[in-house]
């Protein structure tokens, strides 16, 4: 196979149809050509055009994704700002709120003192009117029931001694009785 | 349809193997108006870079859709991996248009070889990896004399941190590698890859043909065929990653001698 491939080559080459020889070696001019045009035509777009274009694509990407997580760190800041306002708040909420139960509290207790104080006030008011009431009454009374009595003994002694004694005599008699009396209830 | 037709008249019960009249039939093709198949597919190669980097870039999308994704991913490893990283980040950015386009118009040249109906790929005549490797030697040579002067090549000739003895053999060594060495192997790294991806696909697939269209004069033999036509499509496969990996290590390259001229201390 070798001898029939190698003996057909020299065949074809001794025809002269075929370069021979350094020409065997040589590239074709026109191909040669035809690769340069075709090569610069290929640098050509990729210089001008591809590594541009790469460029650019990637710097837009990369702009995008920067603004992307600068706009998420933003938001982000914003968020934990909004969170420690809201938790600030919240405190405020709490001590406000405690503020206002120990006041309301307070204010109660005030309350309450005060009606414990003034009703404390009114019953000893209550009491000691009362009691000045009472004694008055219990003077009067004592007062009346003494003349009462010594009404009454007289009218009884009247009776019973009708005419018999000395009315006068009597009543000094009496007189000395219920002052022996009050001697007695004092 | 010129090496199929070539093929088929050769006798598959005479010849094991058919081969064309001459083997150039496979990479040398009809020229229409001056010009070759080659030419043309060189045109579309570009015309398929370009718009591949144009639908995948010009919308600049914040979300990018599934192809514009790929295309960034392609983009951005070229710019962050190999541009950037190899060379530097300062004098990295300045070499990522050429590396992208050597990328893009190397790999859509290699796609070639596997894409259907064109079955060719343009890097397999060596006219496009020379020509593209000596480009990337003279942006290495020109910038080793920009960034360095003089020292460049005295540093190559008389290497620092060799042996005084060593140094003239390291030297020599060093010279030739770098000023002859480089650009050939990688130039022929390319070709030859592709070359032998295109010989191998067109055999197999060719002799597939071949031996089954033959089935009435052959008659189960034909059933050869099947399996050569089976390891064919297997070896596409492995064309698909010599096409991408090729690209990658001619890029790659590109940007590592770039870099020992930019950078002489690493």
């Amino acid at each position: 196979m070798l001898t029939t491939l190698t003996t057909d080559m020299v065949l074809a080459v001794a025809e002269g149809e075929e370069p021979s020889g350094v020409d065997l070696l040589l590239p074709a001019t026109s191909e040669l050509i035809a690769g340069i045009i075709a090569f610069a035509i290929v640098f050509f777009v990729v210089w001008k055009f591809a590594g541009p274009a790469i460029n650019l694509t990637l710097e837009k990407r990369q702009a995008a994704i920067k603004g992307q997580i600068e706009a998420a760190e933003t938001e982000k800041a914003e968020a934990a700002a909004l969170l420690d306002d809201y938790k600030t708040q919240l405190a405020g909420a709490r001590g406000d709120a405690a503020r206002i139960i120990d006041e309301a509290k307070q204010a109660g207790e005030n309350v309450r003192n005060d009606i414990i104080a003034k009703a404390n006030a009114e019953a000893e008011g209550i009491i000691g009117k009362a009691r000045t009431e009472a004694d008055t009454e219990k003077a009067r009374a004592l007062q009346d029931a003494r003349s009462d009595m010594a009404n009454l003994s007289l009218d009884l002694a009247e009776k019973v001694v009708r005419n018999s004694i000395d009315r006068d005599a009597q009543r000094s008699l009496v007189e000395a009785y219920l002052a022996d009396l009050d001697r007695m209830s004092n | 349809m010129d090496v199929i037709l070539a093929a088929s008249e050769c006798d598959p019960v005479a010849e094991i193997i058919c081969v064309p009249a001459n083997v150039n039939e496979l990479f040398e093709l009809p020229f229409i108006g001056g010009v070759n198949r080659t030419m043309l597919l060189m045109g579309l190669a570009a015309l398929i870079a370009v718009a591949l980097l144009w639908f995948g870039l010009r919308r600049r999308p914040l979300v990018p859709t599934k192809f514009e994704a790929a295309i960034e991913g392609i983009v951005l490893y070229i710019r962050d991996e190999v541009a950037l990283g190899i060379i530097g980040p300062k004098d990295g950015i300045r070499f990522f248009p050429y590396l992208l386009a050597l990328f893009m118009f190397i790999l859509i040249g290699n796609l070639f070889e596997i894409a259907p109906a064109i079955n060719f790929p343009i890097t397999s005549r060596i006219g496009l990896p020379a020509f593209l490797a000596l480009l990337t030697w003279v942006i290495f040579v020109f910038m080793g004399f920009k960034r360095q002067g003089a020292a460049y090549v005295g540093h190559i000739l008389w290497p620092p941190g060799v042996p005084t003895g060593l140094k003239p053999l390291v030297g020599i060594i060093e010279f030739v590698s770098t000023f002859l060495v480089r650009p050939f192997s990688l130039a022929v790294r390319l070709f030859a890859n592709l070359v032998a991806g295109h010989v191998m696909l067109t055999l197999l697939l060719v002799s597939g043909y071949v031996f089954v269209s033959s089935v009435g004069d052959i008659g189960a033999k034909a059933l050869v065929g099947v399996g050569w036509f089976a390891l064919g499509l297997g070896i596409y496969v492995f064309e698909l990653l010599v096409a991408v990996l090729q690209a990658y290590i001619f890029t790659l390259l590109s940007a590592v001698y770039i870099q020992t001229s930019v950078h002489p201390e690493h």
